[in-house]
C-alpha cells in the first residue's frame, strides 16, 4: 500500500507540473499573439481557443494533487472544536463525498467525450479543432484525480485499521487539524517514559 | 424550498466538507428533491464548458505571475527599497507596509499572494526596530486585502464571469477606492500611534544618497503593472491577455535578475496548478448548483421573497453588507462569492444599483471577510509567517483596519461617483 501512496504522490507530482507547463505555454502563446497583433498586424489565430483548453486540461489534471496535498478548502470554523475522533470521521465523509461527485462529473464528463467521437465534432473557430483531442485528455486528468482520491481513501481507512489514528490524519484532515494531531501524540510520547521511571 | 437548500448547505459546509464538494452535493440534494428532470446529465457540459472559459484563464496567469515575483526576490528588492523612504509620520515602517503592499496589489490579482509577499520581507523588522508587533503585523494582514482591490484582481473577474460584467470597467473602478482605502490604512496607522507612542518604533537612519540608488528596484513592479494594467487601457488586450503580458514580463525580469531556473519553474508550476485547481473545482460546483437553482425555480423564490419585504434601496443596502460581514466571519471569500453573488447580484441591479459599483463593495466586504475571525485567510496568512505566538495578536492588530473598511464603504455608498468616475470616463 505503502508503494502504490508513494506511486501515486509522485504520479500527482507530475500531473501538477504537465499542468503548469500548458498554463505557461498558453500565456507565451498569447503573449506572443498580442505582440504580433499589435505590431505586425497579423495574428496566430486560435491563442484565446488553446489557453482555453490549457485552463480546462491543467485543471483536471492537477484536482487529485490538489486533493493530496490537502488543499481543496474545507470549512474549518466548527470542526476545529469538535474531538479528535469525529474529525477523522468527517475527514471520511468530506473526502467521499468530494469523490462522489467529481466521480459524477468525470462520468458525465465520459459521455461527452463519447458524444463528441461519435458525431465527431469541431470547435466553431477557425482552428475547427477535434474536439475529441482536447477533451480526452480532460478525462484523463479526471479519471487521475478519481484514481488518486480512492487510493488515499483506502490508505487512510487502513492507517485507522491498524490504529495509526496520527498518519491518517496527515493523510486526509485539514493542514492545521492534522498539526494539532501531530504535537498530541508528540506530546504523549514525551510523556510516556517519564511515568516509565517514576 | 429556501429552508431546506440553507439547510443542507451550512450543514454541509460546517462539518467541513469541502466547500467545492458541498456546492455540488448540495446542487444533487436540490435535484433530488425538487427537480423531475435529471439535471444532472448537464454535468459533464457545464465543467467543460467551466473548465475552458477563455476569461477563467487569467487567474492561473495571475497565480503564476505571483508565483514567480515570490520566488524571483523582485518584492523583496522593492520592500527593501521602500523601507529607506520611510516617512517621519508616527508610524515609520507600517506606512511602508501598506504603501508596499498598495504597490503591490497592483501587480497582484490575489491578497493571499500580497499579505505572503509583503509579510515575508516585512516581519524582521518589527523587533530590530521595536514596533508594536500587533499593530504592525495587522498592516500586513489588512494592506495585504488590497491585493484584490486594486487591480488586477482574481476576485473581480470571478464576479465578472459570474455576473457578466466588463471586467476592465471592474478594474478602473477599483482604482480609486483602493487608494483611498489604503489612506484610510495608513490614517489609522498614524491615530493608533498618536495615542500610543510607543508603538511606532524607530526611524530608519537613510541618506538621500542611498535612498536614489535603490529606487531602480521599485522599476520592475512598474513594468509588471504597466504590462497588465496599461495593456488592457491602451486597447491592446482583454483582460485576460493582458494577464498573459504580466506573466511574460514578470519571467523576462526574473531572467534579467539571473533568478529564474528549472527549479524555481517547477515549484512555481506547482504552486499554481494547486491554487487553480481548488478554485476552479469550487466554480465547477458552484456553475452546476446555479445551473439547478436556477431550473428548479430557486433564484425567482429568493428574489420573490426579497421584493416582497418591500425593503428601501438603503435598507437593502445595509442588510447586503450586514449579510456579508457576518457571513465573511465564518467563510472563506471564493466560496462565499461563488455561493452567494449570482443570487444577489441580480436583486441588487433591479433596485437601481449600478453592478460595477456592487462588484466594488462585494470585494471590500471579501476584503474584510479575510481580517475577520474565526476564518480569515489573510488572518492565518499573517500568522503561518510568524515563528511563535498565538493568532490573536494578528486578529487583535487588524481590528483597527475593519474600522477603515467599514469607513470605505460608507464613503463610496454616500458618494458612488468614487467609483464609477473612472469607468465612465474610459465609456466616453
Amino acid at each position: 500500500m505503502e508503494k502504490l501512496m508513494s506511486l501515486a504522490a509522485q504520479l500527482s507530482r507530475y500531473s501538477l507540473r504537465f499542468g503548469g507547463t500548458l498554463v505557461l505555454l498558453a500565456a507565451l502563446l498569447i503573449g506572443v499573439d498580442v505582440i504580433l497583433r499589435k505590431f505586425f498586424q497579423s495574428s496566430i489565430g486560435g491563442a484565446d481557443e488553446l489557453a482555453g483548453y490549457a485552463l480546462a486540461l491543467g485543471t483536471s489534471w492537477s484536482l487529485g494533487a490538489t486533493l493530496l496535498d490537502r488543499a481543496h478548502i474545507r470549512i474549518d470554523s466548527l470542526y476545529s472544536l469538535f474531538p479528535r475522533g469525529l474529525r477523522l470521521f468527517l475527514d471520511f465523509i468530506g473526502l467521499f463525498l468530494f469523490l462522489s461527485f467529481f466521480g459524477l462529473v468525470a462520468w458525465r464528463g465520459l459521455s461527452v467525450m463519447e458524444q463528441s467521437w461519435v458525431s465527431s465534432s469541431r470547435s466553431h473557430t477557425a482552428l475547427a479543432t477535434p474536439l475529441i483531442i482536447p477533451q480526452s485528455i480532460w478525462i484523463i486528468g479526471l479519471l487521475i484525480l478519481i484514481f488518486l482520491g480512492i487510493i488515499l481513501f483506502v490508505r487512510a481507512a487502513l492507517l485507522v485499521w491498524q490504529g495509526e489514528v496520527a498518519a491518517a490524519s496527515r493523510a486526509i484532515s485539514t493542514r492545521a487539524a492534522a498539526e494539532e494531531v501531530e504535537e498530541e501524540v508528540r506530546f504523549l510520547k514525551e510523556r510516556k517514559p517519564k511515568r516509565m521511571e517514576s | 424550498m429556501l429552508g431546506t437548500a440553507f439547510l443542507i448547505l451550512i450543514g454541509l459546509l460546517a462539518f467541513a466538507v469541502p466547500v467545492a464538494a458541498g456546492l455540488g452535493i448540495l446542487g444533487l440534494a436540490l435535484e433530488g428533491i425538487y427537480s423531475k428532470l435529471p439535471l444532472n446529465m448537464a454535468l459533464g457540459e457545464i465543467t467543460w464548458a467551466t473548465s475552458n472559459n477563455f476569461l477563467l484563464v487569467a487567474i492561473p496567469f495571475f497565480v503564476l505571475l505571483g508565483e514567480i515575483l515570490l520566488r524571483s526576490g523582485i518584492a523583496e528588492r522593492m520592500y527593501n527599497s521602500l523601507i529607506l523612504w520611510v516617512p517621519w509620520l508616527p508610524g515609520g515602517l507600517m506606512h511602508t507596509n501598506i504603501v508596499t503592499c498598495a504597490m503591490f496589489a497592483a501587480t497582484s490579482g490575489s491578497s493571499v499572494a500580497t499579505a505572503a509577499t509583503i509579510g515575508t520581507v516585512a516581519l524582521g523588522e518589527i523587533q530590530k526596530r521595536g514596533y508594536s508587533e500587533r499593530l504592525f503585523l495587522g498592516t500586513i494582514a489588512a494592506g495585504g486585502t488590497l491585493g484584490i482591490l486594486i487591480p488586477p484582481s482574481i476576485n473581480m473577474i470571478v464576479y465578472g464571469v459570474l455576473t457578466d460584467t466588463s471586467i476592465p470597467k471592474l478594474y478602473l473602478a477599483g482604482f480609486i477606492p483602493g487608494f483611498v482605502l489604503a489612506s484610510l490604512f495608513s490614517l489609522t496607522v498614524l491615530i493608533c500611534c498618536l495615542i500610543k507612542p510607543e508603538w511606532g518604533g524607530k526611524p530608519i537612519p537613510a541618506t538621500w544618497r542611498q535612498r536614489l540608488k535603490a529606487l531602480p528596484d521599485l522599476i520592475p513592479p512598474i513594468i509588471i503593472f504597466i504590462a497588465v494594467i496599461g495593456s488592457i487601457y491602451a486597447g491592446w488586450a482583454t483582460a485576460t491577455e493582458s494577464a498573459a503580458l504580466g506573466v511574460i514580463a514578470a519571467l523576462a525580469i526574473a531572467t534579467w535578475r539571473r533568478a529564474l531556473s528549472i527549479k524555481m519553474l517547477i515549484n512555481a508550476f506547482e504552486g499554481t496548478m494547486r491554487t487553480t485547481a481548488m478554485i476552479m473545482a469550487i466554480l465547477i460546483a458552484a456553475y452546476f448548483l446555479n445551473f439547478v437553482m436556477g431550473s428548479i425555480g430557486l433564484l425567482k423564490k429568493v428574489n420573490d421573497l426579497i421584493m416582497g419585504l418591500q425593503l428601501t434601496p438603503g435598507q437593502l443596502l445595509f442588510a447586503v453588507i450586514v449579510f456579508y460581514v457576518i457571513l465573511g466571519m465564518f467563510m472563506e471569500t471564493l466560496s462565499m462569492m461563488v455561493a452567494t453573488v449570482p443570487i444577489i447580484t441580480p436583486i441588487m441591479v433591479k433596485m437601481g444599483f449600478d453592478p460595477v459599483w456592487f462588484g466594488v463593495l462585494i470585494v471590500i466586504l471579501m476584503e474584510t471577510a479575510m481580517i475577520t475571525p474565526p476564518v480569515g485567510i489573510n488572518l492565518y496568512v499573517v500568522q503561518g509567517l510568524r515563528k511563535s505566538g498565538r493568532i490573536n495578536d494578528v486578529i487583535i492588530g487588524a481590528s483597527p483596519f475593519v474600522l477603515a473598511m467599514f469607513a470605505i464603504m460608507a464613503i463610496i455608498s454616500f458618494w458612488p461617483e468614487l467609483v464609477l468616475w473612472l469607468p465612465k470616463l474610459l465609456e466616453r
